[in-house]
């Protein structure tokens, strides 16, 4: 499967740096503003999904595999795990064990960020995988 | 009251376009509205009356002048869910244009190999 001309190639190298940008900002004010892991990580993919259809099937393989993006799939869901798990050693399954911070900045909120950060990561890579492989279909043209 | 019999009215609209259709990209479609009217009759439940967007901007506005926050996070979730089911059910129309060269159901009737 092959890319596209050379105009939405430039257009996609400079548009995805900001799809990019606008979906960690999402998620990472999941505990201010609407939004959140799921959300953030479903632009994400979009973001990555942009590159696949600019540049082609052969290219984006080169730069994420589907076994790299299996494997940050597999790393989101065991942050997360992980994150639950230390909680439950600290008390009970899922405890805020990390400082509360003040209310309303960045930095707040215990472990409510860093498991919207893990779900972003999850989701997006899941989202990514799975087109990236629904898309691989070659038509008796493509052999 | 009238909003949660117009949200069924939206599902019906789904489920008669994805039984009656012998196009399979409109019962895609079909399934598509019958996801989306649901998730707004759950969206809707939450709705108190003179109710802000549930952000909240400052530590002075009681809890109890923002509409139901908890319909909303799950429906965003499941908003997600429904973009992975549908693009899974697009690649399936793909691969059954390929494998038939119609999209129309009526002659999708041989199962070889």
């Amino acid at each position: 499967m092959s890319g596209m001309t050379l105009i939405v190639k430039t257009i996609a190298r400079l548009v995805v740096g900001f799809i990019i940008v606008f979906g960690c900002c999402v998620v990472l004010h999941g505990h201010l503003s609407p939004g959140g892991g799921f959300a953030g990580g479903a632009m994400l993919a979009c973001g990555f999904v942009l590159v696949l259809l600019a540049y082609g099937r052969t290219e984006t393989r080169r730069i994420i595999s589907e076994n790299r993006a299996a494997t940050w799939d597999s790393l989101g869901a065991f942050a997360f795990l992980s994150i639950a798990l230390v909680g439950y050693f600290s008390g009970a399954f899922f405890r805020n064990f990390l400082p509360l911070g003040r209310q309303f900045q960045l930095i707040s909120s215990g472990t409510v960020m860093w498991s919207n950060v893990a779900i972003g990561i999850k989701v997006g890579a899941c989202l990514f995988a799975a087109y990236l492989v629904l898309a691989g279909f070659r038509t008796a043209e493509d052999m | 009251m009238v909003l949660y019999v117009l949200t069924m009215v939206i599902f019906l609209a789904g489920l008669y376009a994805a039984m009656a259709k012998k196009n399979i990209m409109k019962t895609v479609i079909g399934m598509l509205i019958m996801d989306y009217a649901v998730n707004l009759m759950l969206v809707l439940i939450g709705y108190r009356r003179d109710g802000l967007p549930p952000i909240m901007t400052s530590a002075n506005e009681p809890a109890s002048a923002f509409v139901d926050p908890l319909p909303q996070a799950l429906i965003v979730t499941s908003i997600v869910i429904g973009l992975a089911m549908t693009a899974l059910m697009a690649a399936l129309c793909v691969r059954l244009y390929q494998r038939y060269g119609t999209f129309d159901t009526l002659h999708m009737r041989k199962l070889k190999g």
